[in-house]
């Protein structure tokens, strides 16, 4: 069973980050009441023209510059035509001729070190409308109709479930991180179809294309299902026509769906009511330089500032934490500021299912709090039992901590605690000085209990060490 | 050749999503061949070596800027459609999707 080669080709629609839609100027938005987001164009009535969306063209520039595409410079849209309900005016406008981007790649790091997954092209082009199915029958909102979209299609590249899974999430991550798309599978705004064959020679097998499946594990369920369902076969020397099937998460299995169109059956051509486009070399350069920073590069100034590599996988998995912790690169210690923000700051937000933008956390506080901490003025004890005022109260930092009593204790009054604990303690004074450095931590401990946490702990530490070695 | 084959026609139908009748099937037959050796003839014309017309206008496509302009009422929207549920378009189920 085991000499069968899988081969992987994945279609991903992607819907763009525009207020409006492709062609018309209703609303973009996900989530509102079914059939209140349209206009005569998303419905497709006689006579309306469709306008081109400058902002979806700016994001699939974007979207092609990132999957390091080479731009057709001069590009116009084809009519996709079908007769479906999904679709009223019944042709769905795409790029077929000349799609915005041609013969990228994304690399994706696997145990055989980086694998490059060319990208054959990616496309604009309007969405249907969304529909609901049941046995009886199908409900359509048209909030969706017309909603802009990029398709990325790749080269047959991938040979495994696993490498599919890691193409998608490396997808995911550059879509998200270019403001392209926000790249919610749940939402429907990326959806991903796979075509699958296992061969046991190097000449591809009759492929099928799977869809419908509504998360990035399982789209890898869905290719190890496809191999073992479509090794069965051969194994039992039976064979099957090129088909479209889809994933249901229910069984976690793929069903067999009625065959559509495809090829020349959608008989293309170019869509007379939109002209040709032409991007000039400046707005693609332009493009390109104002690219919001990527997941590469913030990984890259994460590790450098010292974070560690968990915690720096943390942040990229989460875009408004690695969006707040950019404002202060180069001005704070960023592994203080990230150990808050993924350890206490997020724990309060959990708690209070909240947002970083809906509390009192202003730049000016953060700043201050990590300083303090950095520089030993408070440690994390106080910042605990502060952060319900810090999220909550308009106050300064140094406002808080006075409402709270906490002041920096004074150098004589340290040195006071230091000789009682010293005194109290001659045992570990001896063992300390007999070469057991394991003592000076039980001191240093015995210290910050009696100043009840108020001490700074870097001068805790030197005026102990001072004072041991007199 | 002077007729298309039967699976041809039915082909044809299928993507206009038309039942033909047998006589039909028979009409089309001829009739569509008709069509497409009509449709040949454009073969003959002198290619020149000129860009695909895809517009009437010889101008680039104007570009929109992305602000949202007047929507329809919902209450309009539904004026046109026979059968609804919920807010939802309701029509014949779709087993293709």
């Amino acid at each position: 069973m085991n000499n069968y080669k899988t081969t992987v080709g994945i279609e991903v629609h992607a819907e763009l980050k525009t207020k409006t839609k492709m062609f018309s100027n209703s609303a973009n938005h996900y989530g509102k009441m079914a059939n209140t987001c349209t206009n005569v164009i998303d419905l497709g009535y006689p006579g309306t023209l469709p306008t081109v969306n400058e902002e979806a063209i700016h994001l699939g520039l974007r979207a092609a510059l990132v999957l390091n595409c080479k731009i057709n410079k001069h590009m116009h849209f084809d009519r996709k035509n079908y007769f479906y309900p999904d679709n009223p005016k019944n042709y769905q406008i795409t790029q077929n001729r000349t799609p915005i981007g041609v013969d990228g790649y994304v690399l994706i790091d696997t145990e055989n070190g980086k694998k490059k997954i060319r990208i054959h092209d990616i496309h604009i082009e309007e969405d249907t409308c969304k529909s609901i199915h049941s046995d009886k029958s199908s409900l359509l909102d048209f909030n969706r109709a017309g909603v802009p979209l990029v398709e990325i299609v790749t080269e047959a590249d991938m040979n495994s479930a696993e490498e599919a899974v890691k193409y998608l999430e490396k997808l995911r991550e550059l879509l998200l991180y270019a403001d392209v798309s926000d790249c919610k599978i749940e939402e429907g705004s990326m959806r991903c179809d796979c075509n699958v064959s296992v061969s046991k020679t190097d000449k591809l097998n009759t492929k099928v294309e799977v869809k419908n499946i509504g998360s990035i594990s399982n789209v890898g369920v869905a290719i190890k299902y496809e191999e073992e369902r479509q090794i069965a076969l051969y194994e039992k020397n039976e064979t099957f026509k090129e088909q479209t099937r889809r994933f249901d998460d229910k069984t976690m299995s793929t069903i067999l769906m009625r065959v559509k169109e495809t090829g020349n059956d959608y008989r293309y051509f170019p869509e007379p009511d939109i002209p040709f486009i032409d991007l000039t070399d400046e707005y693609i350069e332009e493009t390109r330089k104002n690219l919001p920073m990527s997941a590469e590069e913030r990984r890259n100034i994460y590790l450098d500032a010292g974070i560690s590599k968990v915690n720096v996988e943390k942040i990229i998995q989460n875009r408004t934490v690695s969006d707040y912790l950019n404002k202060f690169i180069g001005k704070i210690n960023l592994v203080i500021a990230s150990n808050l923000l993924l350890g206490d700051v997020a724990a309060y937000l959990n708690k209070y299912e909240m947002k970083l933008e809906d509390t009192k956390l202003t730049d000016e506080k953060f700043e201050t709090v990590v300083k303090y901490l950095d520089s030993g003025k408070i440690n994390s004890k106080i910042f605990k039992d502060i952060i319900e005022d810090i999220m909550e109260n308009e106050e300064s930092i140094d406002e808080i901590l006075e409402n709270h009593n906490i002041k920096e204790m004074g150098e004589d009054e340290l040195i006071e605690i230091i000789n009682n604990v010293l005194e109290n303690n001659t045992k570990s004074v001896e063992d300390y000085k007999n070469g057991n450095e394991r003592a000076i931590k039980f001191l240093m401990g015995q210290i910050m209990k009696e100043t009840k946490g108020n001490a700074n702990p870097v001068l805790v530490t030197t005026k102990l060490e001072e004072m041991l070695n007199k | 050749m002077d007729k298309l084959s039967r699976e041809e026609v039915l082909h044809v139908a299928h993507l206009a999503r038309i039942n033909l009748e047998e006589d039909e099937i028979e009409k089309f037959r001829v009739q569509l061949k008709k069509l497409m050796d009509d449709i040949d003839k454009i073969k003959d014309v002198k290619d020149y070596d000129e860009e695909m017309l895809i517009s009437p206008v010889d101008h680039n496509a104007p570009l929109r800027e992305d602000s949202e302009g007047k929507m329809l009422e919902y209450k309009t929207v539904m004026k046109n459609v026979p059968h609804s549920t919920g807010n939802f378009v309701e029509v014949p189920v779709m087993l293709n999707e």
